[in-house]
């Protein structure tokens, strides 16, 4: 994508991304190499950070109990991806070539972004709670039985994480759509393609950049995720973010802390780079 | 410890869990906070104003009686600024940052001596405290925490056990092994427990007849068999949020701080059960941070509160113990909380209680033990 886009383009003095550089540099390579140090030191007494080299941290990290919770962590971001995608894409597919209202859609996409994170996760404890009126109603019809509660199980989780990752993958889905020159599709099914083709041969290939990006901004944020575990799941899972918090503000072993993290930032920059690898040669296949 | 409350929870507690949205509830919460800095107001009368100054008071929230503020500047022409944290590990942590100018500060025993041993705190001065020294009943002085004590002077105690519905529990839990066989046989899904290693761990090493700090790995192992075969049939893990459970219903069993159990007994039909087997007793000290700007109205407020009279308008509000002696408390306290048990057990139930005094090594035992826990 960004060859493309780089190619014939009017050239800009390199010193403009000096202050984009700069930022970057102290406020991200900054920490991530103060992260880097900690990770291989070790923790003495209740809170002092030796500084010795020792890769004591990750030898400890090498345990099936740490690799479930790692395992688990990977399965609800793949989770959170596929479902956001499943319900995300024929949304945004509507939005840009049916809807009627888009501007009205649009916004109704991005108001939850107006209100804070924690609050919109906190309000979800009301509707799934048992006393909430569809889980009344249900009971009442006998549809679910008497004990039956979605408040703090892993389904309150998935959906927790679904409604708030939606917009994350609906958005650039639907810029990648709403740019689609739809007279293609036209073009595809007048030769002969059948939709479900011309789907997979055109609009496919056309919006995949928009998919990529999507699925990264789910995908990324979701291996830290540990609000939505602790809020809506009662605190009865761990997921890495849940792991990491614990060694910072509990455990008080920022040097594990900081190796647990270092562990999750590495395996995440090795699956991005496979997805974007295959994703791009899937691109060039398409188009 | 006792005030792990969230501004979630204390918005919970004035409207009412259920009722109405979270938002409304968030809105109304961040708008009015009764605690507001009024401290200074309201003082027309001339006093001898020695001090003057201000005091920088960090704090667990709705952990000092409202009146205590503008009754302690008209004594001392201090003004008093206030700032909340949530948690020790909260007040740890911004210390640790590098955050300078509080006076005084109220964390729990355990973090007083991590503080002390991290060069955060200044130390005492016990001259400048005389009524603290003649008050203080002796019992809470050369605590292990701080047993020269150089950092800290006690300001409210309790204990850790469990809180039940009376109403919706028929058996009368006594015990922590009470309290495994109701929670994994009849209660299940109905129990939930604090969202502490040291809590959750040592309650379940005392029902098993060894010390709450114990670091011995095969006492650890068999705390561990115990509350994996909790887990399954807990509702919640949570420290701030299962008072509001308790009063809704949905849970029926729960384990936690005095001062909770007593709130929760205040709304709805419940006991508060220090168990049979013993369980954590718990103080939190006054400490004054490094870097105070006044630790002289830091040393006046100590002194201040140490008065039995001032200090018996403290307990009436906190509904925790006091670190005063009995007898200087009891003429001056309302009857019914100095006979309350909640806030002030019984003798022969303190001693059966033990501090957390959990060594680094224990604390890195306890982490893996706590994350199998709620991984499993």
């Amino acid at each position: 994508m960004a060859g493309r886009s780089g190619v014939g383009g009017p050239r800009y003095p390199a010193w403009l991304a000096l202050p984009g550089a700069a930022w970057y540099a102290l406020f991200f390579l900054g920490p991530l190499g103060i992260m880097a140090v900690f990770s291989v030191s070790r923790r003495e007494g209740y809170t002092d950070v030796v500084y010795d080299f020792s890769l004591e941290n990750f030898r400890y990290l090498w345990d099936p109990l740490y690799g479930d919770v790692f395992l688990r962590t990977f399965g609800l971001a793949t989770f959170g991806t596929a479902a956001t995608l499943l319900v995300g894409f024929p949304f945004a597919y509507y939005l840009a070539r049916y809807a009627r209202r888009k501007t009205l859609l649009l916004l109704l996409v991005i108001v939850p972004f107006w209100t804070s994170f924690l609050i919109r996760t906190y309000s979800w404890l009301i509707i799934l709670s048992p006393d909430f009126v569809l889980f009344r109603f249900l009971r009442d019809i006998g549809v679910t039985g008497e004990d039956f509660s979605l408040i703090y199980t892993r389904e309150a989780i998935y959906i927790g994480v679904v409604y708030n990752y939606l917009p994350l993958m609906v958005l650039p889905l639907y810029a990648a759509l709403e740019r689609m020159d739809w007279t293609l599709v036209d073009a595809a099914q007048d030769l002969g393609d059948r939709p479900l083709t011309a789907f997979r041969r055109v609009t496919l290939p056309l919006v995949l950049p928009g998919l990529i990006v999507g699925c990264l901004l789910v995908f990324i944020p979701l291996t830290g995720e540990y609000l939505i575990p602790v809020i809506l799941g009662g605190d009865l899972t761990v997921f890495a973010g849940n792991l990491i918090a614990q060694q910072f503000l509990t455990a008080r072993d920022w040097p594990f802390g900081a190796a647990i993290a270092m562990v999750v930032i590495g395996a995440m920059t090795v699956m991005i780079l496979a997805f974007t690898r295959l994703a791009a040669r899937e691109e060039q296949y398409g188009g | 410890m006792p005030d792990q409350r969230s501004i979630w929870e204390r918005t919970y507690n004035r409207k009412g869990f259920v009722a109405i949205s979270a938002l409304t509830a968030l809105t109304a919460a961040c708008g009015s906070d009764d605690d507001g800095d009024s401290a200074a107001g309201g003082t027309t009368t001339e006093t001898t104003k020695e001090l003057g100054g201000t005091l920088h008071y960090y704090n667990w929230a709705d952990y000092v009686n409202p009146k205590t503020y503008p009754a302690f500047t008209t004594a001392t022409g201090v003004k008093i600024k206030k700032d909340f944290f949530v948690s020790n590990e909260d007040l740890q942590a911004k210390l640790q940052g590098g955050a300078r100018g509080y006076d005084l500060a109220a964390p729990t025993g355990y973090m007083v001596k991590i503080l002390a041993e991290a060069d955060l705190l200044e130390p005492i001065d016990w001259a400048k405290i005389p009524n603290a020294t003649k008050n203080i009943d002796p019992k809470f002085k050369g605590l292990p925490f701080d047993p020269n004590d150089e950092w800290s002077v006690a300001k409210d105690w309790g204990t850790t056990g469990f809180v039940y519905r009376t109403d919706l529990v028929k058996e009368k839990p006594v015990s922590w092994r009470d309290f495994y066989d109701l929670a994994t046989g009849p209660y299940s899904k109905k129990v939930t427990v604090l969202d502490g290693a040291p809590e959750v761990i040592g309650s379940t090493l005392v029902m098993l007849g060894h010390s709450y700090n114990s670091e011995d790995e095969s006492e650890l192992e068999q705390a561990k068999q115990e509350m994996l075969k909790l887990k399954p049939h807990l509702l919640a893990i949570t420290s701030t949020e299962y008072k509001q459970m308790a009063i809704a219903g949905r849970a029926v069993l729960s384990l936690g701080w005095n001062g909770d159990g007593a709130a929760v007994a205040a709304k709805k039909p419940a006991e508060y059960i220090v168990a049979e087997e013993g369980g954590e007793f718990w103080v939190d000290s006054y400490v004054i941070p490094t870097g105070s700007k006044n630790p002289d109205a830091a040393h006046a407020w100590i002194d201040y509160v140490y008065d039995p009279a001032h200090n018996a308008v403290e307990t009436e509000f906190t509904y925790y113990g006091s670190p005063v002696k009995r007898d200087l408390l009891k003429p001056v306290i309302d009857p019914e909380v100095f006979n309350n048990t909640d806030v002030f057990p019984e003798p022969s139930t303190i001693e059966k209680l033990e501090a957390n005094a959990i060594s680094p090594k224990g604390t890195k035992l306890r982490d893996r033990i706590w994350t199998e826990f709620k991984a499993a």
